[in-house]
């Protein structure tokens, strides 16, 4: 069962996502929530997870720093960054960060669908 | 008409800016709230002064260029999409959700108008977090001074809600 962890400061966008991932199959109790990036990044440090959703824009702590901090310890549950940030640079510099996927928001159910798969088929 | 180093107007929004915001608009509140949205109007009066029940706000500020979007709603209409957002009746969502939602709204928006204005500039734009302004009937207001402005009126399930656009190239 794929647990997954959503970390997003906006709790509308939070409920949007859950909504995407249980019709995709993924179980209520297997989805964890943390309400900025600092909360997301002890949650992910201490907790194993087959899918970190990051949002970019939080405050505290930016979801790109999250990123970073969790592959400088190591870390390699694939991340797929939710985000509204669309400019190629930005794209490039999460990658380089060491996130897998990119999804720029407003998303239709389709395409969060398919970027899940797609995330969770690698590892860094 | 002034322009400034890179031949664009300082005295008038741009309009490619415009054209992305109305498609921004159109395509958050389709995809995310299952809603078809029309623009009803391009209001570029200072004598129009449209009212809202809850607002959202975010700065979009860059090397050669800033501004502010604000989208306004009617409580009815805010509760329309919000609710569509998250699969809910309107009286189901509390009051905290529905300001988080409008500024997720005014978020995306304007996330769209960002790139645009980074990848047509090749210099990056940033945003401020979306501040919500919520009360019955507020006026629309807060234009930097000097600053061009134009207002979009939208139209949705038989109710109307405004993007106000104030912008500057410098």
């Amino acid at each position: 069962m794929m647990k997954v962890l959503i970390v997003d400061d906006s709790a509308v966008m939070r409920k949007v996502i859950i909504r995407e991932l249980l019709k995709i199959g993924v179980e209520q109790a297997n989805i964890q929530e943390a309400p900025d990036g600092l909360v997301g990044l002890e949650v992910a440090s201490q907790n194993a997870f087959d899918l970190i959703l990051m949002d970019w824009n939080m405050p505290g702590m930016l979801g790109i720093d999250v990123v970073r901090q969790l592959r400088g310890a190591g870390i390699t549950t694939p991340i797929m960054m939710v985000t509204t940030e669309g400019e190629k640079t930005n794209v490039v510099t999460a990658i380089q960060a060491g996130a897998n996927n990119y999804l720029v928001k407003p998303f239709t159910p389709e395409d969060f669908a398919a970027k899940v798969a797609q995330s969770t088929a690698t590892k860094v | 008409m002034m322009m400034n180093a890179a031949g664009q107007s300082t005295n008038a929004i741009d309009a490619k800016l415009v054209n992305t915001l109305m498609k921004a608009v159109m395509e958050v509140c389709g995809t995310m709230a299952g809603t078809q949205v029309t623009l009803k109007e391009v209001v570029p009066s200072l004598d129009y002064k449209p009212v809202g029940d809850i607002s959202s706000v975010i700065g979009i500020s860059g090397e050669n260029g800033e501004g502010m979007l604000t989208l306004s709603f009617t409580e009815p209409m805010a509760g329309l999409l919000v609710g569509r957002l998250l699969g809910m009746a309107p009286e189901e969502i509390c009051s905290e959700d529905m300001c988080d939602g409008i500024g997720e709204l005014v978020n995306m928006v304007s996330g769209r108008a960002k790139t645009s204005l980074s990848e047509d500039s090749g210099t990056l734009y940033r945003l401020s977090l979306p501040s919500i302004i919520k009360g019955p009937g507020h006026e629309i207001g807060g234009r930097p001074k000097n600053c061009p402005f134009l207002f979009l009126v939208f139209e949705a399930d038989g109710h109307s809600f405004v993007l106000q656009v104030t912008f500057r190239y410098f």
